[in-house]
């Protein structure tokens, strides 16, 4: 299947390099201490923060810092073709995971100890990129809440596929099996907090070297107090090396009243 | 989950018997409405539905699937809640389960009509396509955003609201599938058929704290309730679902002042459905 024609345009009109429209607003959700709707393109999510507020279960109690919690759930309605997903299966467990090591490595978490704060995201309409997408409006939420932070993650994730690097993958391109990379940045500070790389593979000796390769470019970026996240598995990599490098995304906030205007701009490394 | 100190208990007590609300309203008021229809692209209908600070979204979702041997000619319709842990902290992991199980039969039973399917507000014998053979399955899906009571009324509008947005692809039956072959289908891309919602009922719920009983209590005012009667009425006035929540007894008598108290207030909120969901069909045509 072809990705990109030769005009130099995919499947839903855009450049190999462009984001999709991006909009969100917060204050979503009246009860929740900080809210935020974000919307990629046909991605749309919605996050609640609750908290920071006694912790419930007193086991959980951390006594130098805040407790995080998230918790990722898809709508029903949220997929192309309608399915019942039981709730808490590995998918948005690891989802709610990453979600949540991502934004406590941005909250001062040491300025709030023995107190818990909750994070709920809830995927309204699901066309790839979600947990892009979801970290955005966490930090969004986050914000909202009024929550101490080091600085407001940044997500994004690129693709390589027919040897072209995609940026900001949508359901149809990110099904056609390619390598898929989210990064998460802190744009202020200059530091990656989330990097994750998806797809089967198919050969450990095909693996080595891309990994070492992502190692160093992890390492880079890595600072101390930050930590990298790594998870790696693929297919045929070599080229794909590129992708992270793509997925800059810086956004620019600014807080007005109550909504939020953001300016994504894309800074491109090239490799 | 609601902590009331005292004070507060009996302010919303006293609020309501003196007929002055702790927002102002009078005990037959509505909050505010709005509605939004078109805000799933995905599905074949949706509408979101705020009614002050709760917040809901119904989706509609239309599959071909066969009908049921005993009802050859009907289609079938179920209805799913979801109670999002975004709306409330309490429903997070399965902690909204038995909440959403308790708010989808509540639906059920005011929406959708007996087992044979006589009486539903939907048409179920609109939904055929071959008879026998293929139906539509529709599958309604409402999630609760953001909670603040009141939330099986505001799921019944909002259902209402995504059925009369709902598109159901027409389809051509390809003729000459004889016995129990099963028919080739032809599903149109650009032809789609609306449904006639005039017949859904709307759902209003008669919350009774202390002595009187009040519409569209906020979750502060549901933590003082004894009990509560939903009323589901179609817009000639038939009732078509009755339910009581709350473990408190209620007088026969009262029980049939609330029909009718309920039945009054329906037509209310019917028009004002109407006139919103109007409204946001236009504005959806304009985008």
């Amino acid at each position: 299947m072809e990705f990109v024609n030769p005009e130099g345009l995919r499947l839903d009109g855009r450049r190999p390099m462009e984001m999709r429209q991006l909009r969100a607003q917060i204050g979503a959700v009246a009860k929740a201490d900080g809210s935020a709707v974000f919307e990629m393109g046909n991605t749309k999510v919605i996050a609640a923060v609750y908290g920071p507020r006694e912790v419930q279960n007193r086991s959980q109690q951390i006594n130098d810092q805040a407790l995080v919690r998230c918790e990722y759930s898809m709508a029903n309605f949220s997929t192309g073709d309608r399915r019942r997903k039981p709730k808490g299966d590995r998918r948005s467990t690891e989802i709610s995971l990453v979600i949540r090591q991502t934004m406590e490595e941005c909250i001062l978490t040491n300025l709030m100890p023995r107190s818990q704060i909750d994070i709920y995201v809830q995927v309204l309409q699901a066309d790839g990129g979600t947990r892009s997408a979801c970290i955005n409006a966490a930090t969004l939420a986050l914000a909202d809440a009024g929550i101490p932070m080091r600085d407001l993650v940044t997500s994004c994730s690129a693709g390589f596929l027919n040897s072209t690097p995609l940026l900001d993958l949508n359901y149809v391109e990110d099904s056609a099996g390619g390598p898929d990379v989210t990064v998460g940045i802190l744009p202020k500070l200059d530091k990656v907090t989330l990097l994750q790389m998806l797809r089967n593979t198919t050969s450990i000796t095909l693996l080595i070297q891309p990994y070492n390769v992502l190692e160093r470019f992890a390492r880079e970026y890595q600072t101390a107090g930050v930590s990298t996240w790594l998870v790696v598995h693929k297919k045929g990599i070599r080229a794909h090396i590129q992708a992270p490098t793509l997925a800059w995304l810086l956004l620019d906030f600014q807080l007005s009243s109550h909504h939020l205007k953001l300016v994504a701009y894309t800074g491109v490394a090239t490799s | 989950m609601v902590g009331l100190s005292l004070g507060e208990k009996h302010f919303i007590q006293g609020g309501i018997d003196q007929n002055l609300r702790s927002d102002g309203r009078k005990r037959d008021a509505y909050r505010p409405i709005s509605i939004e229809t078109g805000v799933i692209p995905q599905a074949n209908g949706s509408a979101r539905i705020r009614i002050g600070a709760t917040e809901v979204i119904a989706s509609v979702k239309a599959e071909l699937g066969r009908p049921n041997a005993l009802q050859p000619d009907k289609g079938k319709v179920a209805i799913f809640v979801d109670c999002s842990p975004v709306a409330e902290p309490m429903f997070e992991g399965r902690g909204g389960e038995e909440l959403s199980t308790e708010l989808s039969v509540a639906l059920q039973c005011c929406l959708l009509g007996g087992k044979s399917g006589a009486g539903a507000g939907i048409d179920l014998s609109s939904l055929i396509v071959a008879e026998g053979k293929i139906c539509w399955d529709l599958y309604i899906d409402g999630l609760v955003i953001s909670s603040d009571g009141n939330l099986l009324d505001a799921l019944g509008a909002a259902i209402k609201a995504a059925l009369s947005n709902t598109g159901i692809p027409r389809v051509q039956v390809a003729a000459g599938a004889s016995g129990d072959e099963q028919p080739e289908v032809d599903i149109s891309d650009e032809e789609f058929l609306q449904f006639d919602t005039s017949g859904v009922p709307v759902i209003v719920t008669l919350t009774k704290v202390g002595r009187h009983y009040i519409v569209d209590a906020t979750s502060e005012e549901e933590s003082q309730m004894s009990s509560a009667v939903s009323v589901s009425i179609s817009r000639k006035g038939h009732i078509c679902g009755l339910s009581k929540r709350g473990s408190a007894g209620l007088d026969p008598s009262v029980i049939s002042d609330m029909i009718s108290v309920a039945r009054h207030i329906s037509e209310q909120l019917i028009n004002k459905l109407d006139s919103e969901i109007s409204a946001a069909e236009a504005d959806e045509d304009e985008m």
